[in-house]
Formats: C-alpha cells, structure tokens, sequence
C-alpha cells in the first residue's frame, strides 16, 4: 500500500502547463531546475506522525544525478547510505558493498523518482496524477501538489516543493496526519563523482 | 454380396449411405454447437507422469484462457485512459461477455489489509528473518530507520502497527505489490517508453474454444475497437487470450479446408472429364468419394465425439485417394468397350481394389497405434473412409453403370501412359536397368546423408506473429501472461507442499541474484509454511521476551505510551492458515496456483518469469523432493521425436508386411512390384535432404501413406495390365490418373497454414509423383502385351 501512494506519487506529470497558474514561472522553475546536471546538498528531515510523541529528526548528505538517481546518505541519528535508483533501493554498507534492498520500501524509491523527474526538468514521467499550482517569483518559489483523485487523496494530502535556483525545501503531508519536511541547506553543483558514488548510481566510471 | 442382384445391392447400399448421412449431418450440425475442435491442445495427448501436472497444465490454460486481456495503448496518457473506458463501456454493454473490468470497482485497501495484522508476528521477509538472528542485531536502529526512512513513513500499514515496518516489508513482496500495473484515474495502467498502456479484462460468456461465443466475442471485440479508434485516433490495441489463438487455428484450418477442397475437387473434376470424356463418371467418382467421407465423418464423431481440425484438412486431402477405387473401374468401363458388362467389371477389378485396400487399411491402422488422439482420429477416419468408397464401387456403381461407355479414355492421355511406359520399362530391364538403380542410389545419398530432424511442437501449434508479439508485450508491460513452463511442487498434506516450495524459493533466489530470473509467483511467498512462521515468531521471540524492555525502547524511539502498549498486546497474534488465506480477497487471483486434487494429491503452481531456457530451471529444481519442471512444449516436443523414431521402424515394419503379401501373390516378381515404392520413398527422403528440411513426425507418417498409395498402383498396373492387352497403355494411364488425383489432392496440403500438413503435402506430393514415374520400370510394358 505504501507502494500504492508511491507509485501515486511518481505518476505525477501531464497537466503542468494546463494547471498551473502560472505557466511562464512554471516553466521557468523546471528550466532552471533542470539545468543542474548533479547537485549535492546537506538535508534536514523532520517528521511528524500521530503515532509519536516528538518529531523524528534525521540529516545526512543527498547527491542528486540527472538520470541516474540519487544518493540518501544518512549522518544523523544512524549511519545508512541508501542509492535509490529508478524503482531499484540498495544500501551501501560499511566496506562500500551495494546490497540490493528486497521487499523494502520501494514506495521510497518510487518517490525519488517522482523527485528525479521533476528536478531534471522533465515533469512528463511524472505529476500525472497531481494539480499543481506554482507560486511567488522566480527567486522564491513554491510548487505545490494536490491529488485530483480521491483514492489517492485518501492517502496523500498534498506535497510542497519550495526554492529558488535550487530545491530549498519538500513537504510531504499524508492524510492520516503524517507530515514530512526536508529542508536542504548548501546545496551546489556537485563537481566530479567518488568511485563509489559513480558506482552505487549504476554510473560507467 | 454375390447373393443378391445388383439392383438391390444398389438400393441397400444407397439406403444405408443415406441413413448414414443423415446420422453425420445431424451429429454434425443438429445437437447445437459445432463438434468441430479448435483447441489444438486438445489435440496433444497426456504427456505428464504426475496427474497433478496434467491437471495443473489444465488449469493454467483456462486461468488464462477464458478471457481477453486488451491493453490500450497511446503517447498521450489522457487518450488511452479516456479510450480504455470507452472500450470497456462498449464492451460491457455487449451481451457476448460475462464481466468487462475497465475501471475498478471502489475498495478499501485498509480492509483488505486488515486481516493481516493478527499474523504480522508470523511473517517475515528472508532479510528482515536473517537481519533479526544475527547476533548484532540493533532494535533501536532499525526503528530509527522505519521512523526515518526518506520522504515517508506512515502510508501501507500505519506506524502505530508496524513501528519496525516488519509486515510493511513482507507486504512489499507480496505479488499484488510487484505487478508493474497500478490503479491509476480507476484504471488499471502502466507506463513504458513515454507511452500509456491500459488494461481492459474480459471474460468471456463461455469456453474460447465454444464457436458461438467465439465469434460472438471477436465481432464485438471488432465493433468496439473501431469505434474507439475512431474516436481517439492514433490507439492501439494489445491483445491476449486463448480466444485469439482459436479463431486464428479455425480461420486457418477453414482456409485449409477450402483451398485444398474446392482445388482438389475442381482439378479432379476437369481431369476426370477430360479423360472420362462425359460427365457422368465424373458424377460417379464423386458420388463414391463423397459417401466415403460422409460415413468417416459419422463413425468419426460416434467414436470420439468431435472432430479435430487436423482430421478436416486430412479429411479433405483424403478425398484423392478414395476417388481411386471408382478411377479403376472407370477405367475398366472405357476400356472394355461395347464388351462392357458391369458384373463382370466388379469381378475384374475386384482382386486389385481389395488388395490396394488392405495395404490401405494396413497403413493407416499403423497410424492408428500412435496413442495420439488426433493421429488416431485420422486413421479412424481414413479407415472408414476407404472401406465406404471401396464397398460403394462394388455394391453402387455397377447398377449406375450397367451401359457400356459410349467413349475410350481420351487417346491422348493413353498415348502419353504408353510412351512413358515403354521408355521407363526400357530403363528398367536388364543391365540397364542396374545401372539406373545404381546412379540412382549415387544421386540419392548425399541426400540421405544430409537428413536431419526436427520435433518442435510449433510443428503443430502455430501463432501468427502479429500476435505473439502483442503476447510478448502484453507480458512485457503487465507481467500478465500464459506460462507454459512451471513448476509443480506436489506432497502429502499442504504442509510438505509448502516447506517444498520453500526448498525451491532458495534456488530460485540464487537464480535470481545471479540475473538468471526475474522472480516468480507461488503460494509460499504468500502463504509461509507453519514451520517457516514458527521459525519467523522464534527470530522476533527474544526481543519481545522482556516486555519492559522492548515498550522502553519503543518510548525511547518516541512512540506514544499507548501506541506501544497497544502493539505490545498484540505480541504472539496467530499463525496464518491455508484456510483464511484462502479466504482473503487479496488472494483471489492467486487461488489457481493451490491445487487440491483429493487422492491424487496436494499440489502447488509456481510460475518463474523471466527465463525461457528450461535446462536453467530444471537444474534448480534438481534433487529437491517433489519438485518437478513440467515443460509442456518440450514433453511435446520430446513425445514427437519418440514417435518419429517409431515411425520410421513402422514403416519398415509395413514395408515388410506389404513384401509378404506380395510375395504371397506374386511370387518371383514380387521384388519388382515392390521395388517401386520403395524407390519412391527412397527418392523422396534423398528430395528432402537436399531441401534441407528436417524430418519431422508427420514426413514418416506421410511416407507411410505414400507406401500404401504407391504399393496400390503396383497393385493396379501388374492386376490390371493383362485385362487390357488390348489397349496398351490404357492401364498404366488409369494408374497415372490416380496419382494425378492424389497429388492435386495431398499435393495441395503443401500450401497449408500448419507446418505439419505443409510437410506431410510435400512429402506426399514427392513419394506420389516418383512411385507414379517408377512404377512401369518395375512391370514393363512388353512383359504383358506379350502375354
């Protein structure tokens, strides 16, 4: 099921030009999105679920490659480096060793793919399934994404992208109350790869 | 039949023939449904040991073979959505259906779930099992990693059930959640290469094999299609389903039917006219052919019940070797002149016709040995066929032909006999005619020596291209797809199947890791065994032991004191039962792969996807007990080449047969009578080697009938020479008319749509034509003008 409002999620795409109020900003944010090839940025994530008493708060490092995936290394409160490629989720374990994660969280990868769609730039693959509507200026602003069915709605409640030149921020609201924010902080074009990176992003040294 | 005069033989005879029309025709059309059998699986016989399997293979055909699978196919996401709908609505609406699923019914996925948490300490995935004994196993970090995974927590099972997301993972590998198709807009839908692909299911009212619902289906599967494409022009439309298959094998074998019939009738009618001069011979050959096939067609469908398509497009082809009984005594007529009387004709031909049908009949129960029903059937209905258009020469036509013939053969074709007679019979007398045979033999084998053989079933099951590929994309987007390779894990109590079936899931998750394998689909990974679910309990056991521990990491984690509480009480749950899981909607589509066949035993269906070579996935199944790879086409496959090497023994054992009763009549030129055939089949195996075309089950069982044909025309020059000295060359032609029939008849199968007729024509139309040619060089021409 967590596959099924994941798979939600990464159907976004179409309607971006019908949609949105402002074709032109739209535009522009998904240029300008898409003319960064590789970005790296320092992440915060705080949850929030009704099942807790205190927000979760994990940060890490987050490498993001046009076409090839990205690459959720977690710092804080744990050590885990996770690539998520296409539908495919490895971990990457303490001697660099990919193992490929079965039967575990594919709705994540599929949400990374939804995010690698719309941050190459390339919005058709994904937000199918989403009303978008775009807001502020070019320089600050915000994309926010509705359900337009009521399955999903019945899930998902909304996901916010929010920046400027790059991607500042993702919120992701369920509808049972859980709501996910992920600031990233530094962001910048990520200059040449590791071996190791090249590697766990499936990319031909 | 000397008893009673020929008049009343005629008018018994005639009597019985229409009786049994009458039976054929009613069996035929008057009990509503056709008998005719389009399933050309139907056709195969039992190849598997186990009667689970067969049973198995059984219900894997029809799991997917009452319905039409379509997938709508388009660039832009919105026109194949909105033109799935519109088909389904169409479709829907059209009586020729059962059910049409387009747009899903509303569900609750919570609901459907739910039925899971009473069992969520009993599952594990392999990975969270090992991850769990392994003695640095860290709750706290797993949880943190549940709490924190990336971008979200809480969707599938809620937080507050699953806080390790232990059943989350288990769920994840469930089939439902690995099917490449998702509910999207209420619509089935996957997206490949920036196109949309929508499924549309279809069930169908009856049996895709049932001709009414058949064509019922196909013409508003037709109707919707092109109104859809009318209306969102630029979709396509993907398609699966037995039903497909069977229209296909029908429209074929009816084409078959119709070229090979109507030609051969249509040839037979201008050769026998222009030999025959007048058109009532013609009528009378006809007339004879047609009761035969008209009592073959009744003892045909009263013995088994229905016909196969194969039996048809034999059957047709048949009709140029039952016209060769009335050709003799045609013959005979024109050629006794005024001197005609019609007993006395019966009485000459009598000895030939009886001894070409036994060879016939000889031949053709040999076919009948084969324990395949559709070769049986075959042999049925040549059998009976013969025998009627034997028995109507001597009991019908002699009252039909009582007056002389009012003209000879046509002098053309006695001339051409007579000329081809006396050079082929100076080839074969004497030195020569060793010479002859010994460069024949030269010529011939490199042929031999280039022979080769092939048993592939698609020798006999056909798909037209076009819709093998839309399968193979069909099976590509949706992972939905006939399987004809599986695995049957079979035991004594569910138990045992599933512990099996779990000794087989290693293997294959070898496979697997090696890139050998996709994955699979069986009951294991959705229903563990007991011992797998108490093994899976025994890994959780420790952590849960000291409950004051576990609810204090839980709140450390920072879960709410009642959330933890509530999720602590639940600790132990039960175990997951065959019963229940079979009792849960989510398994629905998946029931087919339980079999519980009673005595014959507990079984399981496990499809692998993504490997076709059957040696990989036998050898992962080996030594592993109760496991066994049952491979349909390759059972089949491996049956034909049996059967080919059978064949080629039967026919040296009726080669044989036909020598002794040779022998028996003709004495010392016995080897001559017998050298014709036998040179023909020779040739004709040298022909194919040159061809390149390897031999196949269905070139021996035609070289078998070309020994029966080619043993009566020995049979029909060597009787029939000395009763018409007068006229040389006269019998010879009514010899070489008879091939010409047979081979406008069998010849014509070599334009079939199925392979295996394609072969059994062309090796007809090779042994017919070189025995027809080599028969005068065994019985010259002088040796009886000067008797």
């Amino acid at each position: 099921m967590r596959r099924l409002i994941a798979a939600l999620l990464c159907w976004l795409a179409l309607g971006v030009h019908a949609q949105a109020q402002d074709p032109a900003l739209l535009q522009h944010i998904l240029d300008e999105l898409g003319s960064h090839a590789s970005v790296r940025a320092a992440f915060t994530q705080s949850r929030e679920n009704p099942a807790l008493t205190q927000p979760q708060v994990s940060r890490g490092q987050l490498l993001f490659v046009v076409g090839h995936g990205m690459l959720w290394q977690v710092t804080e409160p744990y050590r885990e480096s996770l690539a998520l490629t296409g539908v495919r989720t490895a971990r990457i374990d303490e001697h660099g060793q990919l193992q490929t994660v079965r039967g575990s969280d594919r709705g994540v990868a599929q949400v990374s793919q939804m995010l690698q769609s719309m941050l190459s730039g390339n919005p058709e693959d994904a937000l199918r399934q989403f009303e978008v509507e775009a807001h502020g200026t070019a320089t600050r602003w915000t994309l926010r994404f509705t359900p337009r069915q009521e399955r999903m709605a019945r899930v998902l409640r909304r996901i916010e992208l929010d920046g400027d030149r790059y991607l500042q921020g993702i919120q992701v609201e369920l509808a049972n109350g859980e709501s996910t924010h992920i600031s990233f902080a530094d962001t910048r074009d990520a200059g040449p790869l590791s071996a190791l990176e090249q590697r766990a992003l499936g990319i031909a040294p | 039949m000397n008893r009673c005069a020929p008049p009343l033989r005629a008018v018994l005879f005639s009597a019985f023939a229409l009786i049994v029309t009458g039976l054929g025709a009613w069996l035929l059309l008057g009990r509503g449904g056709s008998p005719i059998q389009t399933d050309l699986l139907a056709m195969l016989p039992a190849t598997e040991r186990h009667p689970l399997a067969e049973a198995a293979v059984e219900r894997l055909a029809h799991a997917n073979g009452d319905r039409m699978v379509l997938l709508v196919e388009h660039a832009d996401d919105a026109t194949a959505k909105d033109a799935a709908r519109e088909l389904g609505k169409r479709l829907a609406a059209d009586p020729a259906f059962a059910s049409v699923t387009a747009e899903l019914p509303p569900f609750d996925l919570d609901a459907l779930f739910a039925p899971y948490l009473a069992h969520r300490f009993h599952l594990l995935t392999d990975a969270d099992r090992e991850a769990l004994l392994h003695p640095d196993y860290d709750p706290t970090q797993a949880l943190a990693r549940r709490l924190n995974q990336p971008f979200l927590a809480g969707v599938g099972i809620a937080l507050q059930d699953d806080p390790f997301g232990w059943l989350q993972h288990w769920m994840e590998q469930q089939p439902w959640s690995r099917s490449p198709l998702t509910p999207e807009d209420n619509l089935l839908t996957a997206h490949r290469d920036d196109h949309s692909y929508v499924m549309v299911l279809a069930a169908l009212r009856g049996s895709s094999y049932d001709d009414s619902v058949q064509r019922a289906a196909l013409a508003a599967l037709a109707r919707a299609e092109q109104a859809v494409i009318v209306q969102h022009p630029g979709v396509r439309l993907l398609r699966a389903g037995a039903v497909f298959h069977a229209a296909e094998a029908r429209a074929g074998a009816e084409r078959d039917v119709h070229v090979v019939g109507l030609a051969s009738s249509l040839g037979i009618a201008v050769l026998l006219l222009w030999t025959y001069r007048s058109p009532r011979p013609l009528l009378l050959a006809f007339l004879s052919t047609a009761i035969g096939v008209a009592c073959a067609v009744t003892v045909t469908l009263l013995i088994f019940g229905q016909l196969y398509l194969l039996t048809l497009v034999f059957g047709a082809a048949l009709l140029g070797e039952a016209v060769d009984y009335s050709i003799q005594y045609l013959c005979a007529r024109a050629n006794a002149g005024p001197a005609w009387q019609a007993e006395r004709g019966v009485r000459q031909v009598r000895p030939a016709l009886l001894l070409a049908l036994a060879t016939s009949l000889l031949g053709y129960a040999l076919l009948g040995l084969m324990p395949f029903p559709a070769l049986r059937q075959m042999a049925c209905f040549a059998m009976v066929g013969m025998l009627a258009a034997c028995l109507s020469v001597f009991c019908l036509l002699p009252a039909l032909l009582a007056k002389p013939a009012s003209k000879p053969l046509a002098p053309s074709l006695v001339r051409f006999a007579l000329a081809l007679q006396r050079r082929a019979g100076r080839l074969g007398r004497g030195r020569s005619g060793m010479l002859a045979a010994l460069l024949l033999l030269l010529v011939a084998l490199p042929g031999w020596l280039r022979l080769g053989h092939d048993d592939d079933i698609h020798l006999l099951i056909t798909s037209p291209a076009e819709l093998a590929q839309q399968e193979a994309r069909i099976r590509d987007v949706t992972g939905i797809g006939n399987s004809s390779q599986f695995y049957l894990v079979h035991g004594d109590s569910a138990e045992q199947v599933l512990q099996r079936e779990e000794a087989l899931e290693v293997r294959l998750q070898t496979l697997v890791q090696q890139g050998q394998l996709e994955g699979w689909t069986g009951v294991a990974g959705m229903l563990p065994s007991m011992q797998r679910q108490q093994a899976n309990q025994a890994a959780l056991a420790p952590l849960f032991a000291n409950r004051a521990n576990i609810e204090a990491l839980l709140l450390r984690a920072g879960l709410r004191t009642d959330v933890a509480s509530a999720y602590l009480d639940a600790w132990r749950g039960q175990p997951l039962g065959l019963s229940e899981w079979l009792a849960m909607p989510v398994s629905t589509p998946f029931r087919y792969l339980w079999m519980d066949q009673g005595k014959a035993g507990i079984g399981s269906i496990v499809l692998p996807q993504g490997q076709d070579d059957a040696g990989i996935l036998r050898a992962a199944a080996a030594g592993l007990p109760g496991v066994a790879l049952v491979d349909k086409p390759a059972s089949i496959s491996a049956l034909f080449g049996r059967y080919r090497e059978y064949a080629s023994v039967w026919l040296l054992a009726a080669l044989a047969l036909v020598s002794a009763v040779f022998g028996w009549r003709y004495r010392h030129a016995a080897p001559r009578v017998i050298a014709a055939p036998l040179l023909g089949i020779g040739l004709t195996l040298a022909v194919l080697g040159y061809l390149g075309q390897p031999l196949t089950l269905f070139h021996w069982m035609a070289l078998m009938l070309v020994l029966g044909v080619g043993a009566n025309y020995a049979v029909f020059l060597h009787e029939g020479e000395p009763h018409a000295a007068h006229l040389p060359g006269a019998t010879y032609a009514g010899v070489l008319l008879s091939a010409v029939t047979a081979l406008l008849s069998f010849g014509l199968l070599a334009l079939s749509s199925m392979p295996a007729l394609q072969h059994f024509g062309i090796t007809l139309l090779l042994g017919i034509g070189f025995t027809a040619l080599l028969v005068p060089v065994a019985s010259p021409v002088r040796e009886y003008v000067a008797v």
